[in-house]
């Protein structure tokens, strides 16, 4: 995250670190693409815990909650050590990489990049899916950039609906109208 | 003393419990006090963890999606509260994300703190992680305003305020009852005084009651004795004038049996005298010829006499203080005073003892005048004691004892009157009479005579009259005497005598007679007179008249006419009735020949 790199003598003042952090930001996440993965690889993880899942979704405790990336992988690694010993309550989380979406499958977090989405959300559709797509429109989460570079999503509430899904209003908060 | 302690230990008992109370009801207020206190700061931790709460739940998404902005918003918003002096929103690796404090107060902690809730002096301060289905996203501190000190006062001062009023009132209550039982005691004191005031007021009444018997009695017999004196004057008088006017036939039986009726008829009188003048000694209407007294001599002489009539059997002592001061008294009366206790003495030691007469120094002093029914001065006295070893007297007899024809003796024994007499003498002489006896111990009475101050010249020797052998005159007496009879009888002595008599019945009738006989030698008047004049009225106005006029008085009784307080005026010649022909005869001599 672009605020670590703030250096510690400065952050005594909350007014200079600001001035800071809204002079770096742009610098580090336009010129370091893989800063942007990082950060999408947390949200994802992030977002389980900000849905009201229908009960049973989840299945027993213990059971892990399967994150899948359907099609090419943009993550690599971060996503692993990102979700590394993270919990959404008692469920581990568990990344799967698939090349096709299935009804099925298991996913509870579908994420999908680029235009080659409709089939897949098609295919869970109507399932307590999480869908994200990064670009390419659909889905109940979509992935964007500002025009600063930062990472952002808004929210398809109707799409949520149409899965079983409700999402918290703290995540509805913090998502960008569309 | 003791319900002093008694009152005192009581108010004592009730401080104390007062204290115990009171400390007890501190106890209890404070014992509240920090309860209240104690669920005050849970309260308000509590209240901080709520605000922490909303905290968190708001900053969450903020948090795990990295929206600065909607972070910095819930900060302000939370600190709209103003009892919240200090926010800081950390995130998951514990950096500080936004912040906000009031101005003044310290800012939140640099790195998150570790998770706590407590109750500080500067207020709560809450550290709380923000999770989200149990995903932690950062932290969050809250730190709340400390109290002000207004606010802590408004939350104890109710409880304070209570605790202050009822000590206040145990204090109260305290005191007032001691001041109750203060009243109580107070009130007590005062039926003690009261109880004790109405047993003086009923003494003292009882002393009046005795005093005003005792004025009574003298008045009553006063006035009999003076009637009888009169009487006896005129008796005595023609037993002496029958005795002159026939004398005794020496062979003549008729004549000698006549002359011993006489005689005893006189006797008889003379002895009558004696009464009437212890009547009006106990009256205190004797007239009364004050000397200077030297008791130690007096005591000693009459010792003497005494020996020799009050029989073997009685021993008779004196002690003789040593400068005994002179006193001023009729030493005629001190001497038939001393007599007559001699005389009780006797009859009280019917088997014989010891009689003992005491002289001393006496001082009265204020306490001692002041517990004593009659009035009596404070001062100096010279103290006469005659004490017996007889048989004594019981109370009863002891209150009657003085009052007159009051006896114990068998009848046609004692006339009652001899205490009488004491007791009159001495209270007309301004002294003092005390009688202590007890049954089958004796009795001692000690008469209080005045101290005599002026110059300390031996007393004047009593000198027995001469009686007269040639003592007539041919002078005019203009004789004063409202009794008939014995204006009869002392006109008779006088002209026996050879003087010339004119005879008048008051006052106005010798003022007349005086200017029809300017040779009256001698007035010779009664002192009660009726006519508006008394004798010394009509003395004084003969005086006038004739300045070179001898006056002498005769008196059954006297008031304030010619003696004061029973003392004769200085220069006033006055005989005493009843008086015996030789007495007039040497009397009116020795006026004229002034």
């Amino acid at each position: 995250m672009a605020f670590r790199r703030v250096p510690s003598w400065r952050r005594r003042t909350a007014g200079l670190a600001l001035a800071v952090l809204a002079l770096c930001a742009p610098v580090f996440s336009a010129g370091a693409a893989p800063l942007e993965w990082a950060v999408k690889a947390t949200y994802l993880y992030k977002f389980v815990a900000f849905v009201d899942w229908p009960p049973g979704a989840l299945g027993a405790p213990g059971e892990p909650v399967a994150l899948c990336i359907v099609g090419p992988d943009p993550f690599g690694r971060q996503i692993d050590e990102a979700g590394a010993g993270q919990q959404i309550g008692d469920h581990p989380i568990e990344v799967r990489r698939l090349r096709q979406a299935t009804r099925g499958s298991g996913c509870r977090v579908l994420y999908v990049r680029g235009g080659s989405n409709r089939a897949a959300l098609a295919a869970v559709a109507g399932e307590p899916v999480l869908t994200v797509t990064d670009g390419g429109g659909g889905g109940v989460v979509r992935f964007l950039l500002t025009r600063d570079g930062k990472v952002r999503f808004s929210i398809d509430q109707a799409a949520a609906a149409a899965n079983g899904l409700t999402l918290s209003s703290k995540l509805l908060a913090v998502a960008v109208r569309p | 003393m003791k319900p002093d302690i008694v009152r005192f230990s009581n108010e004592m008992r009730q401080f104390g419990l007062a204290v115990v109370s009171a400390i007890a009801v501190l106890l209890a207020g404070g014992l509240l006090g920090a309860k209240t206190e104690e669920a005050y700061r849970q309260r308000s931790v509590e209240q901080a963890k709520v605000q922490a709460d909303i905290l968190a739940a708001g900053v969450a998404g903020a948090l795990a999606f990295d929206d600065q902005k909607t972070v910095g918003e819930n900060v302000a918003a939370i600190r709209r509260n103003p009892q919240i002096a200090a926010v800081g929103v950390y995130d998951v690796t514990g950096v500080l994300k936004a912040r906000s404090a009031a101005s003044g107060a310290t800012g939140p902690p640099d790195r998150a703190p570790p998770s706590s809730a407590r109750f500080h002096r500067n207020g709560v301060v809450v550290a709380s992680p923000v999770i989200q289905q149990g995903v932690r996203l950062g932290e969050v501190y809250l730190r709340t305003a400390p109290e002000t000190l207004s606010d802590t006062l408004r939350r104890h001062g109710g409880l304070a305020l209570l605790v202050i009023m009822a000590v206040m009132a145990l204090a109260l209550l305290a005191r007032n009852t001691a001041e109750l039982q203060r009243r109580s005691a107070a009130l007590e004191d005062a039926n003690l005084r009261l109880l004790r005031e109405m047993d003086e007021k009923a003494r003292a009444e009882e002393a009046l009651r005795q005093s005003q018997k005792m004025e009574a009695l003298g008045q009553l017999t006063g006035g009999v004795a003076h009637d009888f004196n009169n009487l006896l004057t005129v008796i005595m008088g023609g037993l002496e004038t029958i005795g002159r006017a026939a004398p005794p036939q020496v062979g003549d039986p008729t004549s000698a049996r006549l002359h011993r009726a006489r005689d005893m008829a006189l006797q008889a009188a003379q002895r009558a005298a004696t009464l009437t003048s212890r009547l009006l000694a106990f009256a205190r209407r004797q007239p009364l010829e004050p000397r200077a007294i030297d008791v130690n001599r007096m005591v000693s002489g009459l010792a003497e006499l005494m020996r020799s009539t009050l029989g073997e059997a009685v021993q008779v002592e004196t002690v003789l203080g040593a400068g005994t001061w002179l006193t001023l008294a009729d030493i005629g009366q001190l001497e038939s005073a001393l007599l007559n206790l001699a005389v009780n003495a006797r009859d009280a030691m019917p088997d014989g003892g010891h009689l003992t007469i005491e002289t001393a120094n006496a001082a009265l002093d204020d306490a001692y005048v002041a517990a004593q029914s009659e009035p009596v001065a404070a001062g100096q006295y010279v103290m006469l004691a005659v004490t017996d070893t007889g048989v004594g007297m019981d109370k009863q007899t002891l209150e009657h004892a003085v009052e007159p024809f009051f006896t114990t003796k068998e009848v046609g024994k004692g006339t009652g009157l001899g205490l009488s007499q004491v007791y009159g003498f001495v209270r007309q002489s301004a002294g003092h009479i005390r009688i202590y006896s007890e049954l089958g111990e004796g009795t001692t009475v000690r008469l209080y005579l005045p101290r005599y101050r002026a110059a300390e010249v031996a007393p004047e020797e009593r000198t027995d009259e001469a009686l007269p052998g040639l003592l007539v005159g041919d002078e005019t007496v203009l004789l004063v005497e409202d009794h008939d009879d014995l204006r009869a009888h002392s006109a008779g002595l006088l002209r026996e005598l050879g003087y010339r008599v004119i005879e008048t019945a008051d006052g106005p009738a010798a003022l007349a007679a005086l200017e029809d006989n300017p040779d009256i030698a001698l007035l010779f008047t009664d002192v009660v007179l009726p006519g508006g004049m008394n004798g010394r009225q009509v003395a004084d106005q003969a005086r006038a008249r004739q300045p070179g006029l001898k006056v002498l008085f005769t008196t059954g009784y006297t008031r304030n006419a010619i003696v004061h307080n029973g003392a004769l005026d200085p220069g006033v010649q006055l005989i005493s009735k009843p008086y015996s022909f030789s007495e007039l005869a040497a009397k009116v001599r020795r006026v004229l020949d002034q």
